[in-house]
């Protein structure tokens, strides 16, 4: 886990242990990103509308909410199940299946499952506003202080996995830019005409 | 000559003792071996993360309303650009406050990358080799430029160990210096993080108080053994810097000037700042000293008459 | 000039006409007693004025080019190498070159030395000139020269090198200006003014000494602010003010030797016998004080080498190139002042210091631009960049000559008799009312 998701199999939010995950959601502020309006990606994972006993799984996710400089990506869920080794690669231990990672199993046993699987649940859209950088450095109770935000989340895990995988590692393989994106990188019909600057100097 | 003589020599190097009284007061200032404000802001830079995107790159563009780039932001040819008779890659200049270069020293066959911008020293060469006092160091850790006062003389550039600072050449009636100032005035002032950390998709880039940075980036290293060098870049350098760096590679090999000094740069000039004092206290009475032994000494019978000769128009 | 001297002409050397008692008007003493016309045919014969006619018909448009245009015109707009020629050699060249107005100074007038008053003046003029051309290239460098007096009224960078710099540069041109009016006002005949002057000099120049120790430290002091650009030859944090202060010590009397042979090769009908007759003995005392600063630089440079333990640096190309300077600009010089002292030979010692001046130049050119940056790339200056270089040290030896035809610096303003001074006076009061206007009349016609 350590080799794939740099920080993230460490990062685990103290879920199961009461007051943790309490204190996160507090100062999650899902809408904060509107301020932030270079962030890439938000996510709803499409909730595991789990009614009654049996557990069902999402056969694609889209991941779209923000869609600002790229259009929401289309997760293949079914797709990856078959390839992951199993639900831990990317939900870390809260999936109900005992984590696979030692340094998260001392603290994360297999019944420390969490409500919500989605991503967001823990992994923060703004995790550098100013109260999210408070909270994580004065709140001792928070272990986790090294925690990616959502986008990273995404990113360092997907994009690690697809590295070795040979998966695709495009930022178009994934999602399409859209035309703010095009604006954003100076790329597409917003290309420059030749006569830019350079850093030759 | 006696009385009038002092009297004028006092009101000549009254101007010469003012100028020295300020470079006491500024040594001052320097010698106390500051390290940075305790609640300064910087931003811990995870070089094992960055994909060479340029997404930071673009997004300063955007924050800083730059002009447009001579390519595209998604371009990544610009890797190969080397200048200067091939040896120098990209630098940051007037229209570029960040750059990201790409080295090929990465692990296994991997290339490595680096974002340069300003790493907004503790104690910066720029702001103490400044004669006019362009430049502040803001509580929250930025390094801040006012262009009104700044003569041009680019003395920062020079000072500068990691040769950040860019000047306007192209400008005839008011160049200014131009670095990336942690997005102060728009976002760092207001406890926000900088664009291009907000924009990087891979969490390159962790923004917090410096001081828990520092704790984090150690933790890095602790529990990813193998991952990383074992050294915080920026923690110690010339004393210290809001921006430090996490590298998988030996930084030398990804553009790193690993020779830097630990204290600030100011520390060098403190040899020559500590004899203006003495020269200004003591050379007057010295010389004067020597002046009367001279010529009360056995020369002055030889000196009367040509002393009476320059008298006369 | 010489050839017209040699037809018997004498220049403008005294308040009035020797043979008429008739006192010279301002335009007569500018044009050194000639008519217009015979100044300007002598102007045209001299070789030196073709060149620099040259230098300036080119580099004055350049000039006015890099200030409506900017800086990046003219330069490479380097932002790795921001001193480009302007300062590395303009500034950090001109300056140790005159530091002849403050040792001269000391010598003559705070130790008594009163054997070396003919050269005095020109000593002084050298100093100024060279302080004054230095502020000029830095003009020409500076991004925004407009505002060149912020640092002593706007805003003060108190604990900035440059800062001192700033200040007794300033400060200490004006010490400069006010030894050299002595010599104006003598020629512009304002007796009252050079007595105010004159019971000044004493503090002037141990104003000066402390001025010029402190800033020709400072420049050196100045390139510890870049411990990792210049190269550790040429780097010292506790010694490179030392450097630069012990060097400028032999590189003003160099200069003064320099100039001052130029003035014996070219200009000898402007000297007057006390400067003609003690030069070459001068010249062999100048040797004599160059030589012990010369002895103490190598030791220390030695010394700052040991110091920073940086032997293994010898062996490499930049340690030949530190070899070159050090033997050549130092070392050289040397060996030729011991050999021309002791067998009095004054072309030697004279050839001994061009070199030496030559040696400061390629040490201060080697720190700002040369050894910086050694492990970047070498920055070659834009050819605009040299011409402007160039044209403003062509303006700098125009000037001098300009002075030195003029002004009582190698030759003493004649005495007058009392009587015919004061008649001479009272002519002036009178007859420059009227004269002075009809004198431009005529010349509007």
């Amino acid at each position: 886990m350590s080799e794939h998701g740099p920080g993230i199999g460490q990062n685990l939010p103290g879920a199961g242990r009461r007051g943790g995950p309490v204190n996160r959601r507090k100062i999650m502020k899902p809408f904060n990103w509107i301020a932030g309006s270079v962030m890439v990606l938000m996510v709803i994972c499409l909730p595991l509308s789990g009614q009654g006993d049996t557990l069902k799984l999402p056969e694609t996710v889209t991941l779209d909410n923000l869609a600002h400089l790229y259009g929401g990506a289309e997760f293949d869920h079914d797709m990856h199940l078959d390839i992951a080794a199993d639900c831990t690669e990317c939900h870390h231990h809260a999936a109900g299946v005992p984590t696979t990672n030692e340094k998260c199993a001392r603290c994360h046993g297999p019944e420390d499952t969490l409500e919500a699987q989605t991503c967001q649940t823990c992994h923060a859209v703004d995790p550098f506003s100013a109260e999210a950088v408070t909270a994580k450095e004065t709140d001792p109770s928070v272990y986790h202080i090294d925690k990616p935000g959502l986008k990273a989340a995404y990113h360092l895990n997907c994009l690690n996995c697809h590295n070795e995988m040979g998966g695709p590692v495009g930022c178009e393989d994934c999602h399409e830019r859209t035309e703010a994106g095009d604006a954003f990188y100076h790329s597409g019909k917003y290309a420059p005409s030749g006569e830019g600057t350079s850093s030759a100097h | 000559m006696s009385k009038m003589t002092r009297r004028k020599f006092l009101s000549v190097s009254l101007a010469g003792a003012a100028a020295g009284t300020f470079t006491l007061s500024g040594k001052a200032i320097g010698a106390a071996g500051f390290t940075g404000y305790p609640d300064g802001m910087g931003v811990l830079v995870d070089l094992t993360r960055c994909i060479g995107c340029r997404t930071c790159e673009a997004a300063c563009n955007e924050e800083q309303k730059l002009p447009a780039p001579a390519v595209p932001f998604d371009d990544h040819s610009v890797f190969d650009e080397l200048h200067h008779g091939g040896t120098q890659k990209r630098r940051t200049d007037e229209n570029a406050f960040t750059v990201v270069n790409r080295y090929e020293a990465g692990k296994e066959g991997q290339p490595a990358y680096r974002k340069i911008q300003c790493n907004h020293c503790n104690e910066p060469a720029c702001l103490t080799s400044c004669f006019v006092n362009a430049y502040t160091k803001t509580k929250e850790g930025a390094v801040i430029y006012n262009s009104k006062v700044c003569v041009g003389c680019r003395n920062c550039m020079v000072a500068c160990p990691f040769r950040i600072p860019a000047y306007s050449y192209s400008s005839a009636f008011n160049p200014v210096i131009r670095k990336c100032i942690f997005c102060y005035d728009t976002r760092l002032k207001f406890g926000r993080p900088p664009a291009c950390v907000e924009a990087c998709p891979q969490e390159v880039l962790t923004f917090g108080h410096r001081k828990n940075l520092i704790k984090v980036a150690y933790e890095r290293i602790r529990v990813n053994p193998g991952r990383y060098v074992g050294h915080l870049y920026g923690e110690n350098e010339v004393g210290g810097t809001s921006w430090m760096y996490l590298s998988g590679v030996p930084f030398e090999e990804v553009g790193f000037d690993t020779t830097l000094q630990k204290e600030p740069i100011l520390a060098n000039a403190q040899a020559f700042l500590s004899n203006v004092p003495m020269v200004l206290s003591i050379w007057p009475a010295l010389f004067l000293g020597f002046h009367r032994l001279a010529t009360r000494g056995g020369e002055g019978a030889e000196e009367k008459p040509a002393t009476e000769k320059r008298e006369d128009i | 000039m010489k050839s017209l001297v040699k037809t018997g002409y004498r220049p403008v050397d005294s308040v009035a006409d020797e043979g008429s008692g008739r006192r010279w008007s301002f335009l007569e003493k500018l044009l050194l007693g000639l008519t217009l016309r015979e100044y300007l045919r002598q102007a045209v014969r001299n070789p030196l004025n073709w060149i620099l006619g040259a230098l300036f018909a080119v580099g004055f448009p350049l000039i006015i080019y890099r200030f409506i245009f900017g800086l990046g015109v003219v330069t490479h707009s380097s932002n790795d190498y921001p001193w480009g020629l302007f300062l590395g050699f303009g500034l950090f060249v001109m300056v140790p070159l005159s530091a002849s107005g403050f040792l001269m100074g000391t010598t003559v007038e705070l130790f008594g030395r009163k054997d070396f008053k003919p050269i005095l003046r020109i000593a002084l003029l050298n100093g100024l000139l060279g302080y004054f051309f230095a502020v000029v290239y830095l003009l020409c460098d500076l991004g925004q020269p407009w505002r060149l007096p912020y640092p002593m009224v706007v805003a003060w960078g108190t604990a900035a090198v440059l800062f001192l710099v700033g200040w007794h540069v300033a400060t200490y041109l004006t010490v400069q200006i006010l030894e050299v009016s002595e010599a104006f006002f003598e020629w512009a005949q304002w007796p009252m003014a050079k007595q105010f002057i004159k019971k000044m000099t004493i503090g002037l120049t141990i104003a000066g000494i402390i001025l010029s120790t402190l800033h020709q430290g400072a420049l050196g002091a100045l390139f510890t602010y870049a411990p990792s650009k210049v190269h550790p030859l040429w780097y010292s944090q506790e010694f490179l003010w030392i450097f630069f202060f012990v060097s400028s010590i032999f590189g003003g009397l160099c200069m003064v030797i320099v100039v001052s042979s130029i003035v014996k090769k070219t200009m000898f009908w402007r000297a007057d016998e006390a400067f003609r007759e003690n030069l070459d003995r001068l010249t062999i005392g100048l040797a004599r004080g160059s030589s012990m600063a010369l002895i103490t630089y190598l030791t220390i440079k030695l010394l700052g080498i040991a110091h920073d333990n940086e032997w293994a640096y010898l062996a490499t190309g930049w340690g030949q190139w530190f070899s070159f300077e050090l033997l050549f600009g130092v070392i050289a010089p040397m060996v030729l002042f011991a050999y021309g002292i002791r067998n009095q030979r004054v072309g030697i010692v004279r050839f001994g210091a061009l070199i030496a001046v030559l040696g400061i130049a390629l040490n201060r050119l080697n720190t700002a631009i040369i050894a910086f940056n050694w492990n970047l790339y070498q920055e070659i200056p834009h050819i605009f960049e040299w011409i402007i270089a160039f044209t403003l040290f062509g303006l700098y030896i125009a000037t001098y000559r300009f002075i030195l035809y003029r002004l009582p610096i190698v030759y003493s303003w004649k005495k007058v008799p009392v009587e015919a001074y004061a008649k001479a006076t009272e002519k002036v009061h009178s007859h420059g009312a009227v004269a002075q206007p009809s004198t431009v009349s005529r010349e509007m016609r």
